[in-house]
């Protein structure tokens, strides 16, 4: 049975597409096949997170304008033969989409894989319901801002009434120090807030912003340094229902200090 | 907000005495209500004449589909529902969503009352029992005997009210969850959340200023009562414990929950009349 999971947030920038880039790169890796959808159309950048801008030609516009097949917009990403990217139009006739093409191409789409993740756009507009219209889960991305927890909510709200079920909620950026010193949420207050499942806490990981400049999603190359990349592998792997212990972030505060000092004592 | 003194708003309380609300007739209300009578569910759409302009088809289904979902408990699987549609005009497309709707949290349509010809074929070619009710001229302005200001039942929610979702009802409202910031509940009663309130409670609404507000956790944007309007202090207080809001000639003030009945001005709200001194 494959699994349809739309992968939203509300609020723009809190890292929808980071996550569904390396979430989508770790469940191939694991052996599932694995089907990215851009669901942000018009402002498309799945394919570049995951360094596949060259290869698109057709994208889910001309399939459902019937100029090409489903097949041929799909792009095959030769590093993980699991993974595959249909991408979003760039620029003409982003409109024209309802959520009844959506509901038809993911329908088409989904028995060939395991998993589908849909990247959804920012905003509760046309292009989210476009984005939500196939799911059947949800993982809610959010940071630890009051903005960002606000619209958290309101998606969550409309999932609901929506009924697509199990949301689960990725705290994505935190940073433990500051969490620490109270000067940020806590994932325990975000969640409270939200009451939703929580599958996973993202730390702040510079890293994560130059696998981007260069197309590379965090877990592709073995980062057994980053702890970004073992969240992003642990969520994976508790989307599968394994049963993961999520990561000791105050050790990781320590690590922190200890690399700041000895930069500053170099 | 757990003052010591309870009659007193917390010092840096913000106080806005200016009745500023609108009034009802300028916010009309979108409500879709639900009845359990005799383990039949009555699920009671608003007439055209209750329904704002700017509101569609897709605000009234998801409307339904949250009031559903917050109370599943308080009907037997396969329970039947009727479908009360008033004069409403609604097509078979529209029927099928609201059958899918009840079907989800397993309620079976099996009556659609309408007072709409329209309304009553699509019904029954659908398959659906139909009761066609006299129809209601719109054009004659309803009786007095129909605006008397009666409380309706109250609702009982079991949800969390989440930013964007508003809850309106001409009577008590009980909330079994937490209300977060950017939810708002509007109550012509009280308000009762069994849980935190961190958005917006209007209670009384619009002018009846005998109405509460109680939570477990008052930390809410903004209380209201009547046509007054308090805001919760800027620093929230160290420990949270019920408390009840109510309105004094000073305006909105909070007491513990557990001095309700040694708090001036409350103590009378709270008392059956035969109870209250003099």
């Amino acid at each position: 049975m494959t699994r349809i999971i739309v992968i939203t947030s509300g609020k723009g920038g809190v890292g929808k597409t980071t996550v569904t880039a390396n979430l989508g790169m770790t469940l191939a890796k694991m052996g599932h096949k694995v089907a990215l959808v851009d669901g942000d159309f018009g402002l498309r950048n799945l394919d570049l997170l995951l360094g596949l801008e060259n290869r698109v030609v057709y994208t889910a516009v001309e399939v459902l304008a019937g100029e090409c097949r489903l097949d041929q917009a799909l792009v095959r990403d030769k590093r993980q033969p699991g993974l595959v990217l249909l991408p979003a139009t760039q620029n003409r006739k982003a409109e024209m989409i309802t959520p009844n093409h959506m509901k038809w191409m993911i329908g088409e789409l989904a028995p060939q894989f395991d998993f589908v993740l849909i990247d959804s756009p920012a905003g509760i507009e046309m292009g989210f319901k476009n984005a939500i219209a196939a799911a059947q889960e949800a993982l809610i991305v959010t940071t630890p801002e009051i903005s960002a927890v606000r619209d958290a909510d309101r998606v969550i709200g409309l999932l609901e009434a929506s009924n697509i079920s199990p949301a689960r909620l990725i705290v994505n950026r935190l940073r433990p120090k500051m969490v620490e010193a109270s000067e940020m949420m806590s994932v325990e207050d975000v969640s409270e807030i939200l009451a939703v499942q929580l599958i996973g806490v993202i730390p702040e990981d510079e890293r994560v912003i130059t696998s981007t400049n260069r197309g590379e999603p965090l877990v592709l190359e073995n980062n057994p340094n980053s702890r970004a990349a073992k969240a992003f592998e642990n969520i994976a792997h508790r989307l599968c229902g394994e049963k993961t212990p999520y990561l000791d972030l105050s050790v990781d505060r320590g690590n922190i200090l200890t690399r700041l000092r000895k930069i500053f004592t170099k | 907000m757990n003052a010591d003194s309870p009659s007193t708003l917390p010092a840096n309380a913000q106080e806005i005495t200016d009745p500023i609300l609108p009034t009802p007739a300028q916010q009309p209300k979108l409500q879709i209500r639900l009845k359990n009578e005799d383990g039949i569910v009555k699920l009671i759409l608003p007439t055209e004449a209750e329904t704002p302009a700017s509101a569609s088809w897709n605000d009234l289904l998801e409307q339904l589909q949250q009031r559903l979902q917050a109370n599943t408990r308080f009907w037997q699987p396969l329970a039947v529902v009727h479908l009360i549609a008033h004069d409403r005009l609604l097509d078979a497309r529209q029927l099928q969503a609201i059958n899918d709707a009840l079907s989800d949290v397993s309620l079976q349509l099996q009556i659609v009352v309408t007072s709409r010809r329209q309304t009553a074929v699509a019904a029954a070619t659908a398959g659906y029992s139909v009761t066609q009710q006299v129809s209601i001229d719109p054009l004659v302005p309803p009786t007095n005997a129909d605006l008397t200001p009666l409380l309706a039942e109250p609702i009982y929610l079991q949800m969390t009210v989440r930013s964007g979702m508003d809850i309106r009802h001409q009577g008590n409202v009980i909330i079994m969850g937490d209300v977060n910031p950017g939810g708002e509940i509007f109550a012509a009663g009280d308000i009762i959340i069994w849980g935190r309130l961190r958005g917006i409670a209007h209670a009384g609404y619009p002018n009846n200023p005998q109405c509460l507000i109680m939570a477990l956790q008052m930390e809410p944007t903004q209380l209201r009562i009547a046509d007054r309007v308090a805001r919760a202090p800027e620093t929230p207080p160290p420990q949270f414990e019920p408390e009840i809001a109510y309105v004094t000639p000073q305006g909105i003030r909070i007491a513990r929950a557990v001095d309700m009945k040694t708090t001036p001005y409350l103590r009378e709200l709270a008392l059956p009349p035969s109870l209250r001194p003099d």
